[in-house]
């Protein structure tokens, strides 16, 4: 898959883990550019990462103002895009990740806000990211046995949904969580 | 974007019309061989002429008979099928009125095209696509008012709710077999149908349309072009593991609550 990034510069906020670095090197391979720390240029596309292995304890505050100033910035320059990489728990909560759960959700509200707020020159929009790797580096093993597809995601699977979502030619989609989870949150994968 | 769909067979129902003609040409610009399945079989040749490859195939998805005959005329033709788009859909124009006044026929036209169709289309091509044994996709085409109730269209609301739901029950009975099953969701999408319903005389909006776009984040209506752009990545590779999702291409119109 390609998208023409050309040109495009990203910024890059949160957490540093194995899905948010590979999606960075698909956007570079795509023509995008990455903006260093410390310069105070608003990025053409903001890349906002959650831990995506369930963590008690996570505070997204900062993240929340992070996100929000650099939307106002691209509002201001008259363009951009902002992309959340979130659990699909945001919009599924799990019964043993409680705070975690909720500050996804925290999350997802932020994002749909964002989106009405930034409107029409910003989107903004989010990753719900599942079970991905082997093993795990986001989501949860018990997330597997539910996701109908049967196996975990791979990491490229989440990126491509960004590349997507960060298309020249998809201008239409915003305030969306779309989630990469095999069928995860769709309802109930086993028989009973 | 730009995907590899390299010889793959798609079957886009309601291909000749408003939106399905621009997702034929971006699933054929990616390497699809095309069928384009509409009632309309003169729109549908007229179109599949303008692709290398592709086929044209008169199918009214409200009449079983006529989605057997054509399925088996496209098997014919290329031998297998590995996309299918549920996109064929009607709503009425006319009867805008309550549940209470609403025309039992009318409600029976609408559901047995917007819901009936489309389980009986899937059924007929899940036949063939199960066989062959190396997974598939669907896409179903629904809509923003199957996630959030509009007034005065009780059965397109009822039936793309359905499909909606319908899209989940599929992925999660097909998911096993490599057949992911998702949605899309327009919101309301600018095409020569819904141009005059739009648009004052002077080109501008409509009073009501006006304040109608208010509730929409990005203050336009779609394009089809923008809804087809979310059907061909749902149909690539690169979305190998998204199933039973439902995105709605809406300009954020059910994010949450603009006013």
């Amino acid at each position: 898959m390609r998208v023409d990034l050309r040109g495009v510069r990203i910024g890059f906020q949160g957490d540093v883990n194995p899905v948010a670095d590979l999606t960075i090197v698909r956007m570079v391979a795509n023509g995008a550019s990455v903006m260093r720390g410390g310069t105070a240029a608003v990025p053409d596309i903001l890349l906002c990462s959650l831990p995506l292995v369930p963590v008690e304890g996570i505070v997204v505050a900062p993240l929340e103002d992070v996100a929000a100033a650099a939307g106002d910035g691209m509002v201001a320059r008259g363009s951009g895009r902002i992309i959340f990489l979130l659990s699909a728990a945001a919009a599924m909560p799990m019964r043993r990740h409680p705070q975690y759960s909720m500050q996804m959700a925290v999350m997802l509200t932020l994002m749909r806000t964002l989106a009405m707020r930034l409107a029409p020159r910003v989107l903004v929009n989010a990753v719900g990211v599942g079970a991905i790797g082997d093993p795990l580096v986001a989501g949860d093993a018990a997330m597997v046995g539910h996701a109908s597809v049967g196996r975990p995601g791979t990491i490229e699977e989440v990126a491509d949904t960004v590349l997507f979502l960060c298309g020249p030619a998809n201008t239409y989609l915003t305030g969306q969580m779309l989630s990469v989870d095999g069928g995860w949150s769709a309802g109930y994968g086993r028989n009973f | 974007m730009q995907v590899d769909l390299g010889g793959q067979v798609a079957v886009v129902t309601g291909g000749a019309g408003a939106i399905g003609r621009d997702i034929v040409r971006r699933l054929a610009e990616n390497g699809a061989l095309v069928v384009v399945a509409d009632i309309n079989l003169d729109g549908a040749r007229e179109l599949a002429t303008q692709f290398a490859g592709a086929m044209a195939c008169g199918i009214d998805i409200a009449d079983a008979k006529s989605i057997r005959v054509g399925v088996a005329a496209v098997l014919a033709r290329f031998g297998r099928i590995d996309i299918l788009v549920n996109n064929a859909g009607i709503n009425s124009f006319v009867h805008r009125v309550n549940i209470d006044a609403y025309p039992p026929e009318e409600w029976n036209r609408i559901i047995r095209i917007d819901l009936d169709g489309l389980f009986l289309m899937s059924g007929a091509v899940l036949q063939p696509m199960l066989g062959q044994g190396q997974g598939g996709r669907i896409v179903n085409i629904a809509s923003v008012v199957g996630l959030a109730a509009m007034r005065l269209q009780s059965p397109f609301v009822a039936a793309k709710a359905g499909v909606i739901h319908l899209t989940r029950s599929m992925a999660l009975e097909l998911g096993p077999q490599g057949i992911l099953t998702n949605a899309i969701a327009p919101g309301s999408i600018m095409s020569d149908g819904t141009r005059a319903l739009f648009y004052a005389s002077d080109g501008t909006f409509a009073a009501r349309t006006a304040e109608f776009m208010r509730h929409v984040p990005l203050g336009r209506p779609g394009t089809p072009a923008e809804i087809a752009e979310a059907v061909l990545f749902l149909a690539s590779p690169s979305a190998s593991y998204i199933n039973g999702q439902v995105i709605a291409v809406d300009g954020g119109w059910t994010a949450g609550y603009m006013i």
